[in-house]
């Protein structure tokens, strides 16, 4: 699973699964320092995309607000 | 060495989880320039090598190089774009099985020829050794 802050140019790669968390930027791709509940929160968010259904190349946008 | 198989420019290289997450070990590869503190540094300027990271390490003893985005969350807490702490804490909570003993990450570089034909399969060689039931990627 890819998580990426590039949607864009991560869909041109053809990510097979690959979760965007919207507004989040290079270097706060996981958000905030310290946010153990938010930064997990994402990382479950990515784990669902094994389990759920396929959207192969796709790019999963969510937003973590 | 074989050249790689291309893929068409239309393929998306799906392979289906057939497990149960809980069942699952995780591996975590990053392109952020992430190593482990008393690793190498990677070349600023461009790298196109990858450093290998022991499952058992925690976050405080990594450190990023790349000028090339904000440092100041990963100053702070480098599980802003190496989550490896995270993913340890999932796997006390038992909605992962657990990490990889090696997670590998690469640094900036532009010469994409060499990080296409060279790093990249490097890696994937790296991480099969791994033997993951799925990879985590993550940018800066």
């Amino acid at each position: 699973m890819l998580i990426t802050v590039e949607p864009e140019e991560s869909a041109q790669a053809r990510p097979p699964r690959a979760l965007y968390p919207k507004g989040f930027i290079a270097g706060h791709s996981l958000g905030r320092p310290g946010d153990e509940a938010l930064q997990k929160w994402i990382i479950l968010d990515a784990l669902a995309l094994l389990t759920a259904g396929p959207r192969p190349g796709e790019v999963i946008a969510r937003d973590y607000a | 060495m074989e050249k790689p198989l291309e893929l068409s420019r239309y393929c998306v290289p799906f392979t289906p989880f057939k497990k149960r997450l809980e069942d699952a070990l995780l591996c975590l590869v990053s392109t952020a320039g992430v190593r482990k503190k008393d690793d190498r540094p990677f070349v600023l300027e461009g790298d196109t090598s990858f450093r290998t990271i022991g499952g058992e390490t925690v976050a405080e003893d990594l450190a990023v190089d790349d000028t090339h985005y904000d440092h100041g969350c990963i100053d702070k807490d480098v599980n802003c774009v190496f989550p490896i702490d995270r993913l340890r804490s999932l796997a006390r909570e038992q909605r992962i099985a657990g990490l990889t003993e090696q997670h590998f990450a690469m640094g900036f570089s532009q010469n994409l020829k060499e990080v296409r034909d060279t790093t990249v399969p490097q890696i994937a060689r790296a991480v099969a050794g791994a033997r993951p039931d799925a990879v985590l990627l993550t940018g800066g």
